[in-house]
């Protein structure tokens, strides 16, 4: 008790600027430029010095402390703003860490005079600031604190404060400048923050510090790991979190770059999915893909090649089994050609092979091939009956004229396929192509399934010269695709619609306001559907206006690094993904099959 | 590799601690000012509340000298809740304190715990991974945590204040003792650090 009151004798009424001192700090109130300028802001700093060994705290302590508070007391009209706080230091307690400031630190505030301020007399602003300095003990302190300057309607840097201030600004952090994108993602055990500097930063080091108390560890190690073109910081849970951990917002700091102030929700973590439920979604996806435009007409076509060879003997389990062999096999090699190229640091999700015109171009001679022979204007076989490599080749093709349609399901097995990588992705392509190839191998196994398809007849020339419509209409979809890819970048903007950035969306997050991102490509079936069917109609574009949403597109039709971390970011890899970003809460990943309904409900759940 | 790399990481934090709320409280034994061992099992049936102290701690100085905590101490005790009072802080450390200036000083205070452990080699407090003095749980019955963070809601409160302040561990003990769910189970507790 005689302690306290010990320490009360050294708090006292400042003589106007002079600093008050305890044993352990010195206080003070000073001010960037030397008069007050009426309507003006200028920079006034707690200035705190304390002795070697004691540390006072930011805004977050840490796992103990307080932070320093400011209680202004300011004449009529002034305003004071929040607390700027430079970068702390990390200060380790035994065990447990601390964020704070040692040896001197200055605080600073925005004060703001008032447009009608008279010149003429001096201007006292007062204000009493509590902190708590602690060694191994701690004593929390008070001081009241004044600053006067005088009026005049110009002023100048303060001489001896102005350039402190400026270089302590210079340390407070700042959000990120452009070139710089992020994404949260929850882990087990915590979340990890996806971190993409721009072209030439590299980060040997980086810590991430929270705003908040009770989220993030303070005093567990975050380890940074390269990840692709950037990098991934692991940020452990608190071991007693306190609410749920569903945003990252704190500052990054680095050495080899300035300490960025960032917000982000953290968006679930679709490997959660677990590995039967993907497996299951991609059988399903794969299944779906034989109805998609792509495949169906040429399927078909394949079908009806066992109507036209009739009920020649039982099983064609070999030709079903080596049709199967050549959808897996070029699943397979997609699959390691795309976990190839990600380990080479491409920023690559699926339809990655459409991104390049060259794919583009030679998949549209390939389907105007199939047309024309469907058409009975160029004649080669199909599907030889019998010839094992033309079995096998015509199940490498099936995967070949699939690849531009994403079916439902897909998106979401391939997104947890891309995130995992290794062993469980190769099962979930495993899944899709098995999926894929059997209805054509179930027919080819089951006589008794064959003998319900229609018997040949004349009625087989005329539907193949229908079938081979689609295939015209894909061609031409695939040589726009490619007058996209190559034309000039301008495309015809939709006024509705702005160009996707990872900046827009941080920007409008940040003001709180809701944001939908139709992340979309021209090679991209469904994403075209979607748009013509749904997000282009009147009735929907006025739901959207109607509750405020801002509306991004998220265009990949060539390969965009921002856009594959966007995504990756989400758990998907590849088109189309519909975001739904409303404040407060995470992002909100749409189904791929789009419906006015849908979108309502997520709207307004 | 990078997978690995993280949840090692995270494995790592995770097994440093083990006590949150929802979760049974871990065991432990710690001498009581007499030197009997006292252990949390020898409780289970009724509600146990930890305390973190520190004597040196301005905080902690604020709630006995407003009387607050040896009054909560005193009407939960009667209500049969036992109070175990914990000084974690290391021997090692110079505000270290023995069975006696603890007991002289709780007797000044006026303080009445069922007991108060001396936990000199601060294995409780990294089982419990208490960061601060004062840092309150409270064990139900059952042996499970339903509540671990600060004693009330204001940290900047003046002595005089103390007893307004929301009393998170009054509430905590009202609502579980009247069958109701817990309504703030975890806060961020606020003091100074624990001596380790």
């Amino acid at each position: 008790m005689r302690f306290v009151l010990l320490l009360l004798l050294f708090f006292t009424l400042s003589a106007t600027g002079a600093p008050v001192r305890t044993p352990q700090v010195e206080a003070e109130l000073v001010a960037e430029r030397d008069k007050w300028v009426p309507g003006e802001p200028i920079t006034v700093a707690l200035r705190l010095a304390m002795i070697p060994g004691w540390h006072t705290y930011w805004r977050n302590p840490g796992d103990s402390g307080e932070p320093t508070r400011i209680e202004w007391r300011l004449p009529p009209g002034f305003t004071a703003g929040e607390i700027e706080w430079p970068v702390p230091q990390r200060i380790p307690v035994g065990p447990l860490m601390n964020f704070g400031y040692e040896g001197e630190v200055l605080l600073l505030t925005r004060l703001v005079a008032p447009s009608d301020l008279a010149a003429g007399q001096p201007v006292t602003v007062r204000a009493r600031a509590h902190w708590l300095v602690c060694e191994v003990h701690c004593i929390p302190e008070e001081a009241e604190l004044s600053l006067t300057l005088p009026v005049a309607g110009r002023a100048g840097p303060d001489a001896r404060w102005g350039k402190p201030i400026a270089v302590a600004r210079a340390f407070v952090p700042v959000p990120a400048p452009e070139g710089w994108s992020f994404g949260a993602r929850s882990e087990e055990g915590g979340a990890s923050l996806a971190i993409a500097p721009p072209d030439g930063v590299a980060l040997k080091e980086a810590f991430f510090l929270p705003y908040e108390q009770g989220k993030i560890e303070p005093a567990a190690l975050q380890t940074l790991a390269r990840e692709g073109n950037g990098y991934r910081l692991a940020l452990p849970a608190a071991a007693q979190p306190v609410g749920p951990f569903e945003r990252v917002s704190g500052v990054l700091v680095s050495p080899q770059g300035p300490a960025l102030a960032i917000d982000f929700p953290i968006a679930a973590r679709f490997a959660d999915l677990g590995l039967a439920l993907a497996l299951a979604l991609a059988f399903a996806g794969g299944l779906l893909l034989n109805l998609m435009p792509c495949v169906l007409p040429v399927l078909s076509i394949k079908a009806l090649g066992f109507a036209a060879a009739g009920e020649a003997g039982g099983s064609r389990l070999k030709d079903g089994l080596l049709y199967s062999a050549g959808v897996l096999a070029s699943f397979w090699l997609l699959a390691a050609l795309l976990a190839a190229l990600r380990a080479g640091g491409a920023q690559l999700g699926w339809g990655f092979q459409l991104q390049s015109p060259v794919a583009v171009a030679l998949l549209a001679a390939l389907f105007l091939v199939l047309a024309l022979n469907l058409s009975g204007l160029f004649e080669f076989r199909l599907s030889v009956a019998g010839r094992p490599a033309g079995e096998f080749l015509s199940g490498v093709l099936a995967v070949v004229i699939a690849s531009p349609c994403t079916a439902p399901f897909m998106g979401v097995a391939l997104g947890y396929a891309v995130l995992e990588s290794g062993w469980r992705a190769f099962l979930v392509f495993t899944a899709l192509g098995a999926g894929m190839a059997l209805p054509y191998a179930a027919l080819a196994w089951f006589p008794g399934w064959r003998r319900l398809l229609p018997r040949p007849g004349a009625w087989m020339p005329r539907l193949k010269r229908w079938l081979a419509v689609p295939l015209y209409a894909t061609v031409i979809w695939l040589a726009w695709v490619f007058a996209q890819q190559v034309g000039p970048a301008a495309t015809a903007h939709d006024a509705s619609w702005e160009p996707y950035s990872a900046g827009k969306v941080a920007s409008l997050a940040a003001a709180g306001k809701p944001l939908f991102v139709d992340f979309t490509a021209a090679w991209c079936v469904t994403c075209q559907v979607n748009e013509r069917v749904v997000l282009a109609r009147e009735d929907v574009l006025a739901d959207f206006r109607s509750r405020g949403v801002a509306l991004l597109r998220a265009d990949w039709t060539r390969r965009d690094p921002e856009i594959a971390r966007a995504l990756a970011a989400l758990g998907r890899s590849g088109v189309p993904a519909y975001v739904l970003y409303k404040p407060g809460r995470p992002p909100l990943v749409l189904p791929e099959v789009l419906t006015r309904e849908r979108l309502l409900a997520a709207l307004d759940g | 590799m990078k997978r690995l790399a993280l949840a090692l990481a995270f494995a790592a934090a995770a097994t440093a601690h083990a006590a949150t709320v929802g979760t049974p409280a871990p065991e432990f034994t710690a001498a009581d000012l007499q030197g009997k061992p006292v252990k949390l099992s020898d409780h289970r049936g009724k509600y146990v509340v930890l305390e973190w102290t520190n004597p040196e701690c301005p905080y902690v100085r604020r709630h006995y000298n407003s009387g607050n905590m040896p009054a909560l101490q005193k009407e939960f005790g009667a209500k049969d809740v036992v109070w175990l009072t914990v000084n974690s802080t290391n021997q090692s450390s110079d505000e270290f304190k023995t069975p006696q200036q603890m007991a002289k000083w709780l007797s000044e205070q006026g303080a009445a715990p069922k007991a108060t452990l001396i936990d000199k080699d601060s294995k409780v407090g990294r089982l419990y991974s208490a960061r601060t003095t004062p840092h309150m749980y409270v064990v139900d019955p059952q042996g499970r945590l339903i509540y671990a963070g600060a004693i009330d809601d204001k940290s900047w409160a003046s002595t005089e204040e103390t007893k307004k302040a929301r009393n998170y561990v009054r509430a905590a003990l009202g609502e579980a003792m009247a069958g109701k769910p817990v309504s703030v189970a975890a806060t961020s507790p606020y003091g100074c650090t624990v001596k380790y």
